[in-house]
């Protein structure tokens, strides 16, 4: 007999980690059969999870950041990793940074994954990352006070909150290039536009030699609010909320983060219902971006055919939920509408009809010319990259790397069918949007499936108990990647803390890698190859190095130049 | 090219005469919530179930009113109030045009009288709600004068139960109904 099979998912990292570093862990807490969290003491943090991420075959998902002070007096950091290799996990790295030594030795310089997490904590917490280079700010205003940190306990009391101080902004951009460059800015806002991006580019004549980007223009407060006047229970409404295009992936995704913390087993045929229903949010996502791919190459007839057809889809998600895009239909616990005898059939038919759709619409994409000369080599995610930034979705598999939630760690209606991890090795564009032209089929084929298996019953349970200081990850693959949402319960049922990250936020900070070498007609569709949703970057600044000259394009004008390839507007 | 071609003749017209004609929608359409304040009771159920705090109640102890409103401009449309109400006073329509020239015109409001406590005659709750706890209470008697009992406990505000309960226990046939239903 196998003594390995004997012992609970995931001990072996658990085990090669004391063995790595004796002394360092301090406690292990299950969560659920999956997810272990370990706490390690403060200086032992960037040792071990560069061990756990580089040695045992972990990817970063999430950093979060917490106020325990009231729990037991400490600032928790966790380092949330997803162990895809042999026996696969969650496995969560926790220490404990005491207040009033508000400081943590930084994970990056070893992790270059952790950038990002360990700047909003900056921000948020006013938690020191020891040895961060990047000093800059993530998530908070240029304007913003210092000192108040949002998400700290005693924050934000709304008596006290202070004014803002300044209009101009100050965020200074980083351009590592050794030779004279001109800088594109493109944005800050499009107001039109959900979600605004700056972006500048670095660029020698038309060549792209660097880039930096700016988000959270318009940073919703969504945390907080869950955190200060929501219940628990309707917070999956805020999470549907989260992103116009997969808001469903996050409403199911926090609503299984509270469930695994409470322990509660959410029926079959609901677990298959959300599963069916996420797959009918990636088909319309999938075609809306395959629609734009068409449009940013200068192929507009493309881009009205996607159209056409992923409306099929959006009808498909109004009749199965009663709204075409925010489906409202999760509680802790389960789903609120079955699917009926009509609306099965119904279904069926329009993903048959969608099938024929998809596979004609491909076959004229591919034979039209020109499109595939404009994709190919265009946008280059290096495997290497990828692997030390942990980016995620159709953008990570486009590289070759085998990285799917739905597969490797299987969650609600993904336990009962089967499904393959579709890649692409041309780490471009092209190699990008081949696997969501894939991934729309295995879809089609995943509805079809569990429509005909799932059998009859409950759909919600009501069975369970509210218990405070209970926390968990729950995740899902939104049609652009993992979403990663950690929660736990606090009293007077509300959560003490709801940390949400949407799969875009770990694709960031690669695209400055994938915008270097290429053109600046090629940006727009580089960044739309990410399938953010959507990159509102309304203008472009350009900075010739060279020349040191600064010109503003407008996004309209870099869109045009994108699709004509003429009259290039930095002449 | 060809391909290409033949796509566009197969797919032939794919808009709509919206807004010139109807849009058809499907039945299950979670649209705007329509309230009807003749079956409501103002239970205030769905104010505590509706997650952006889109409908909510206020009192004028003074003019002996309550009053019930939603404001669409809040609303997500989720159904959460529907689910929850007990006279289906509540129901989400097909309704999805919403626009109005000026905010105030996404509030709706409901205005229900409050009725008097039988003991201190001041208004505690909403008469419709009072007259349907004791319709409820009192279908249960098993005699009539029981019901009548039960009827005038559920006219009585809570105060008036307490105070009665600490003072005079033995004066008040509410209040040993009172006890009684505790043990
Ligand atoms: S739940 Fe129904 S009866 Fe109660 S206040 Fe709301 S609409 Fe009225
Ligand atoms: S539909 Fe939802 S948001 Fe709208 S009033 Fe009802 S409970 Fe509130």
């Amino acid at each position: 007999m196998n003594v390995m099979t004997q012992l609970p998912v995931g001990a072996t990292h658990v085990a090669a980690l004391r063995a790595e570093m004796p002394h360092a862990v301090l406690e292990e807490r299950r969560q659920t059969a999956d997810q272990i969290t370990v706490t390690v003491k403060l200086e032992s943090l960037p040792e071990a999870v560069a061990y756990l991420y580089y040695r045992r075959g972990g990817w970063l998902s999430v950093v979060v950041g917490n106020d325990e002070r009231s729990i037991d007096g400490t600032f928790g950091v966790y380092y949330v990793l997803s162990m895809e290799e042999e026996d696969r996990c969650y496995l969560v790295v926790h220490a404990k940074v005491p207040e009033g030594k508000e400081e943590f030795p930084s994970v990056t310089p070893k992790v270059p994954a952790c950038v990002w997490g360990e700047r909003e904590i900056r921000d948020m917490y006013g938690l020191v990352p020891v040895g961060l280079p990047d000093a800059r700010r993530l998530v908070l205003p240029d304007d913003w006070p210092e000192g108040l940190h949002p998400l700290r306990k005693d924050a934000m009391d709304h008596r006290f909150r202070p004014a803002p101080t300044a209009d101009d902004e100050t965020y200074s951009f980083v351009n590592d290039s050794d030779r004279e460059t001109t800088v594109v800015p493109l944005g800050p806002l499009h107001i039109t536009s959900d979600e605004p991006g700056h972006f500048r580019l670095f660029v020698d004549g038309e060549d792209i030699v660097d880039a930096d980007y700016r988000m959270f223009y318009v940073h919703r407060g969504m945390e907080k609010v869950a955190e200060t006047r929501m219940g628990y229970d309707e917070v999956t409404f805020l999470a549907d909320r989260v992103c116009g295009i997969c808001g469903y992936a996050h409403s199911v995704a926090y609503a299984t983060s509270v469930e695994n913390a409470l322990g509660i087993d959410v029926p079959i045929r609901g677990q298959a219902i959300r599963a069916i229903l996420l797959e009918v949010e990636r088909l319309h996502s999938h075609l809306l971006n395959l629609g734009l791919a068409c449009h940013f190459v200068g192929f507009d007839t493309g881009f009205m055919q996607f159209f056409r057809i992923r409306e099929k889809s959006m009808m498909l998600a109004e009749m199965l939920t009663g709204n075409r895009k925010t489906y409202a239909i999760n509680l802790i616990g389960g789903v609120r509408r079955d699917i009926l005898g009509e609306q099965s059939s119904r279904t069926l038919a329009t993903v048959r009809e969608l099938r024929d759709d998809v596979t004609r619409l491909v076959d004229m994409l591919v034979s039209t010319a020109n499109v595939e000369g404009r994709v190919k080599g265009v946008g280059i995610l290096d495997p290497q990259i990828a692997r030390d930034y942990s980016p995620v979705g159709p953008l990570v598999r486009g590289s070759g790397h085998r990285r799917d939630t739905r597969v490797l760690h299987a969650f609600q209606g993904y336990r009962l069918t089967g499904l393959d991890i579709n890649t692409g090795d041309g780490c471009d564009v092209l190699s990008r949007t081949l696997v969501r032209v894939n991934e729309v089929f295995d879809s089609i084929s995943l509805i079809e499936a569990l429509l005909a298996d799932t059998p009859a019953g409950p759909i919600l349970t009501e069975d369970f108990t509210y218990v405070p200081y209970k926390f968990a990850l729950g995740f899902t693959e939104a049609p652009r990647g993992e979403d990663i949402h950690w929660s736990m319960t606090g009293d007077n049922q509300k959560l003490h803390r709801w940390r949400c990250r949407a799969s875009t936020y770990a694709n960031w900070p690669v695209l400055r890698y994938m915008l270097r070498g290429n053109t600046v007609s090629d940006a727009p569709l580089i960044v739309a190859s990410i399938d953010p949703c959507y990159s509102c970057t309304d203008r472009v600044t350009v900075v010739d190095v060279k020349k040191a000259t600064q010109k503003t394009v407008p996004y309209k004008e870099m869109e045009r130049y994108c699709r004509d390839r003429t009259a290039s507007p930095l002449k | 090219m060809f391909k290409l071609i033949k796509e566009i003749f197969r797919s032939g017209e794919a808009t709509v005469k919206y807004p010139f004609a109807p849009l058809p929608m499907e039945k299950d359409l979670r649209g705007k919530p329509e309230h009807t304040p003749e079956q409501c009771i103002a239970c205030a159920a769905c104010t505590i179930a509706c997650p952006p705090n889109a409908i909510g109640m206020t009192t004028d102890v003074e003019a002996a009113t309550r009053t019930w409103s939603i404001d669409y401009g809040r609303c997500v449309f989720c159904g959460r109030c529907e689910e929850v109400c007990p006279t289906d006073a509540i129901r989400l329509s097909q309704e999805f045009e919403l626009a109005v020239a000026k905010r105030e015109d996404l509030v709706m409001k409901a205005v229900f009288r409050l009725a008097r406590c039988e003991a201190c005659d001041t208004p505690f709750a909403v008469a419709k709600e009072v007259a349907y706890v004791q319709e409820v209470v009192a279908a249960s008697a098993p005699t009539p004068d029981e019901a009548e009992q039960r009827r005038r406990l559920a006219a009585t505000c809570p105060a008036c139960k307490r105070a009665h309960d600490v003072r005079q226990p033995a004066a008040f046939g509410v209040a040993r109904r009172l006890e009684e239903t505790r043990r």
